[in-house]
């Protein structure tokens, strides 16, 4: 028992060298698919909820195929769950509300 | 860009990424202002709680005081009772 705890420095270590490289790699792909828009994208985002509303108005949008409208949906879904992530930083807490 | 594993990263749609950003800002706004509201209102219920508690304290202490006097006459009333026999 004693072993097993000595050794847990040691295994935190090979574990923070071994995740480095992949963190590395991580935050490459993150500094260009995570990064804010940039201002000059503006006109793309405003054709872009253009789409949308008129997607919605003409009723394009139900003319898609299943594999399109689930990729919609996923896609739709991950931008929603940002909202979470940002409830959770502004209420300084993971589970519900710490008053 | 060279020893990226899994290839060019993928362009997201502007769309996506102002979506991404503009929830999560609403989401930190949001949790922040529910937070501050629903604390104060916890404030405010604990304030009750303590003006209670003395009130509830003193009905507690008063209640017992009668319950144990009234024990202590009828051990007596027991004792004379055996007492008289």
């Amino acid at each position: 028992m004693a072993s097993a705890v000595a050794k847990v420095p040691t295994l935190i270590n090979t574990a923070i060298t071994q995740a480095r490289p992949k963190l590395n790699i991580f935050m490459k792909y993150a500094r260009v698919e995570l990064a804010p828009p940039k201002l000059s994208e503006l006109p793309q985002i405003r054709q872009g909820i253009g789409n949308l509303i008129t997607s919605a108005k003409t009723g394009a949008w139900k003319r898609q195929t299943v594999k399109e409208a689930t990729l919609n949906v996923l896609v739709g879904a991950e931008v929603i769950f940002w909202f979470y992530i940002g409830e959770c930083i502004g209420k300084r807490h993971l589970v519900g509300y710490d008053v | 860009m060279s020893d990226l594993p899994y290839g060019a990263p993928v362009r997201i749609s502007p769309l996506i990424k102002f979506g991404r950003w503009s929830f999560l800002t609403v989401g930190v706004l949001y949790g922040a202002f529910h937070q501050n509201r629903l604390s104060k209102k916890e404030a405010k219920l604990r304030e009750i709680e303590a003006q209670e508690k003395v009130i509830r304290d003193a009905k507690l202490k008063e209640e017992k005081e009668r319950a144990s006097a009234l024990e202590i006459k009828a051990l007596e009333e027991m004792a004379s009772g055996t007492a008289k026999k």
